[in-house]
């Protein structure tokens, strides 16, 4: 008899777990800590005087910035009423995000200055096109459950990019969108944008399509345009990812459990904060921690670092009860390469496995600077591997299949059996860029290795005619709050183009 | 028995910063000259640690712990030096330009250019142009360090050279520029001088900069 069953069905997912609820608790405890003794420097004046009406001890205010620090029981009120679980919708709402628990969903990373050419095999600066073609690779890609923008768009003006960057995602996905912003402008620029997209604010309240990237700068910093955007985010139920980018050995301690001690302290600042001005504002905590690279002074995208503090991440924001912003996907190699596959394999492995909700940064290369398509196509089916491994082994009656042991045999053979006919497809995993021929089949096939098997996916989704995802009056009227941002801004060029 | 200058030398290529005051002393003692301590000893020191950096048998925390054990050197040199009447390697005025909160690379820079023998200014980070023009006026530099993390602030680092030309101060000063996104060509583009990819490609790049003037 299975009496137990109630804990049957988790027991079958595999896990993978770097620390245990003491621990978790330890590191939790010393951010509270840090905190309220160290506390952290806040370089906007609103904000400060937020937190300061909360109940935040406010010291050594100086022209631009203040230290602040939030005792314990701040953190316990917001905490209270931060949202556990976080819904980004698509504009059709066809796509779907619920960010809580175990729920995982893996999209892309954001704003590289440089690109890999799919046709001239080169890299070079992002432009427009390329932005738009990385939301239809990400549109094609069943894994790909969100998407940002696969790099900086540089042929248009430099302080209005990120509107640019927006409509070029709208006209290749109709998946839920990570925006960044340049500045609070931006951000309303693109709200405006959204309202168009899904049909106006209300609909966009009741299931907002795009959430917003913050990235408050470690150690322990607030800038004045971070506390903008979070003020802004949480008036508008825009949700949100307030993520510090601690480097161990650098911006952060070099033992990983200090990193994670101070990355939680930039998060729960976020939290406390935004749940001051708004309790029930959403938000996403992360999600990129990783060491310097001690030869080169680099990010590692590719570390096992990295893959280890976003594990130890992602369980400390379950405990809480926040969703989390992962990092997988990603690497340090220069290109689509051996290295590249190795490192994404890796992270992305470890991600699903420890179940942090939203896994940025496919797509990375070089530390973040340079986008890659490749590097999307063998993710996705990194990804559908990891997922066969979720499913673990369901252990049943039905699954144990005593029955069908029985009726085959010794000596027969279930090829024929209507127990494998009904199952396989589900239970025995494929991927179409996977090569399993044998060597005569793979010889005549012209002996393609997984680089060109990958490569001829990326032209073929780019070759293939899809409709347009926005009408013409729409894309219009996206285009001109674009045109008129530019015009907005146009003394603050200069005066030649930065890049193209 | 090793020479004061091999002793020296190994301490600045060992980080040890308490020893090379003391070995400086010695020296002195020995009938030394400042000038002849600095470039046999800590000068050679520093360029077995650029040489070892450059082949990846040193690390960045231990460059930084030669660095400080150089600047420790200067600190007992630098008089008796100004005394003889030497001349300095050269003074670098070092900012993150405004809008840019970020600070970990410029100070990279500013240690690894201490350490090579240079005065660093440091002005911090979000500095508008105007400090990098007042700076310029107080401290006389050779060269001017700008960098930034983030796309948007780049434009800043033109914006920056655009002041100080403004300011007729263009032709006093050699500058250079970096952070992450940045690469030569946009440094041509700003009118820069030169790039520096990381730290000790703009220590290299400043040493060029004053041995060319």
């Amino acid at each position: 008899m299975q009496v137990k069953k109630t804990n049957y069905t988790v027991n079958a997912t595999p896990t993978f777990e770097v620390l245990t609820e003491e621990e978790i608790e330890a590191i939790y405890f010393s951010a509270l800590r840090v905190l309220y003794e160290t506390g952290v420097r806040v370089y906007e004046e609103e904000g400060v005087e937020i937190a300061h009406s909360g109940g935040a001890i406010v010291e050594d205010t100086t022209d631009d910035s203040s230290l602040v620090k939030i005792p314990p029981w701040m953190v316990d009120k917001a905490l209270a009423t931060l949202p556990r679980k976080v819904v980004v919708v698509g504009p059709d709402r066809e796509h779907r995000m619920e960010l809580y628990k175990n729920q995982i969903y893996f999209g892309a990373g954001s704003d590289t200055p440089f690109t890999w050419d799919p046709y001239t095999g080169e890299r070079r600066r992002a432009t427009y096109e390329d932005v738009k073609n990385f939301a239809k690779i990400a549109q094609a890609m069943p894994n790909m459950d969100f998407h940002m923008s696969l790099g900086i768009v540089q042929d248009v003006n430099v302080g209005t990019y990120d509107r640019w960057q927006y409509l070029a995602m709208l006209e290749g996905t109709t998946k839920p969108i990570n925006i960044t912003a340049v500045d609070l402008d931006g951000l309303q620029d693109q709200l405006e944008m959204a309202y168009v997209r899904v049909g106006g604010k209300e609909e966009f309240e009741k299931g907002p399509i795009f959430s917003l990237y913050i990235e408050p700068v470690s150690p322990l910093s607030h800038s004045e345009e971070v506390i903008q955007k979070l003020l802004f985010a949480t008036d508008n139920g825009i949700p949100f990812v307030y993520t510090p980018c601690p480097l161990a050995g650098a911006t952060a301690p070099c033992t990983l459990a200090g990193t994670a001690v101070q990355a939680l302290t930039e998060s729960l600042f976020g939290i406390v904060l935004s749940q001051l001005r708004k309790p029930g504002a959403p938000m996403i905590i992360g999600g990129l921690m990783s060491n310097m690279d001690m030869r080169t002074t680099v990010y590692c995208y590719g570390s096992p670092e990295m893959a280890l503090l976003s594990a130890a991440y992602t369980q400390i924001t379950k405990w809480l009860g926040v969703p989390m912003y992962e990092t997988a996907g990603c690497s340090d190699a220069k290109m689509f390469d051996e290295q590249a596959v190795l490192e994404a394999t890796f992270n992305a492995t470890t991600a699903a496995l420890t179940g942090g909700n939203m896994i940025h940064d496919v797509g990375y290369l070089e530390q973040g600077l340079t986008s890659s398509m490749e590097m999307m196509v063998a993710t996705n089916e990194i990804v559908d591997r990891v997922k066969r491994i979720l499913r673990g082994i369901p252990v049943t009656d039905e699954t144990k299949a005593l029955d069908v042991i029985e009726d085959v045999g010794p000596g027969g053979h279930y090829l024929e059996h209507d127990h494998t006919y009904t199952r396989f497809k589900d239970l025995i995993w494929q991927g179409p860029l996977t090569d399993r021929q044998n060597w005569e089949n793979w010889d005549l096939a012209g002996r393609k290795t997984f680089r060109d098997r990958v490569h001829a996916r990326v032209l073929e989704i780019l070759e293939t005619e899809t409709e347009p995802l926005i009408d013409e009056d729409m894309y219009k009227e996206l285009r001109q709050i674009c045109e008129l941002a530019d015009e907005r801004h146009k003394g603050e060029e200069l005066d030649f183009d930065m890049f193209v | 028995m090793s020479t004061i200058y091999e002793k020296l030398a190994t301490a600045v290529l060992e980080g040890n910063s308490d020893k090379v005051p003391d070995l400086i002393q010695k020296g002195m003692d020995e009938g030394k000259t400042a000038k002849e301590l600095l470039d046999n000893g800590l000068v050679v020191g520093m360029d077995e640690v650029g040489a070892r950096f450059k082949r990846g048998d040193m690390f960045v925390p231990e460059v930084l712990m030669s660095a400080e054990s150089m600047k420790a050197g200067m600190g007992v040199l630098r008089p008796l030096l100004a005394e003889a009447e030497e001349e300095m390697l050269g003074t670098i005025v070092l900012g993150t330009v405004e809008g840019d909160l970020h600070d970990i690379g410029k100070n990279l820079v500013g240690m690894m250019c201490e350490g090579a023998g240079f005065e660093v200014v440091n002005l911090g980070f979000d500095q508008p142009p105007q400090a990098f023009i007042d700076a310029i006026k107080q401290h006389q530099p050779d060269i001017v360090g700008m960098s930034a993390l983030l796309t948007t602030t780049m434009r800043a680092m033109g914006h920056t050279i655009k002041a100080i030309e403004e300011a007729g101060l263009r032709d006093q000063v050699k500058i250079m520029v970096g952070g992450a996104p940045v690469d030569k060509e946009f440094a041509d583009r700003i009118g820069a001088d030169g790039y520096g990819s990381n730290a000790p490609a703009a220590s290299d790049l400043a040493k060029e900069f004053v041995s060319a003037a």
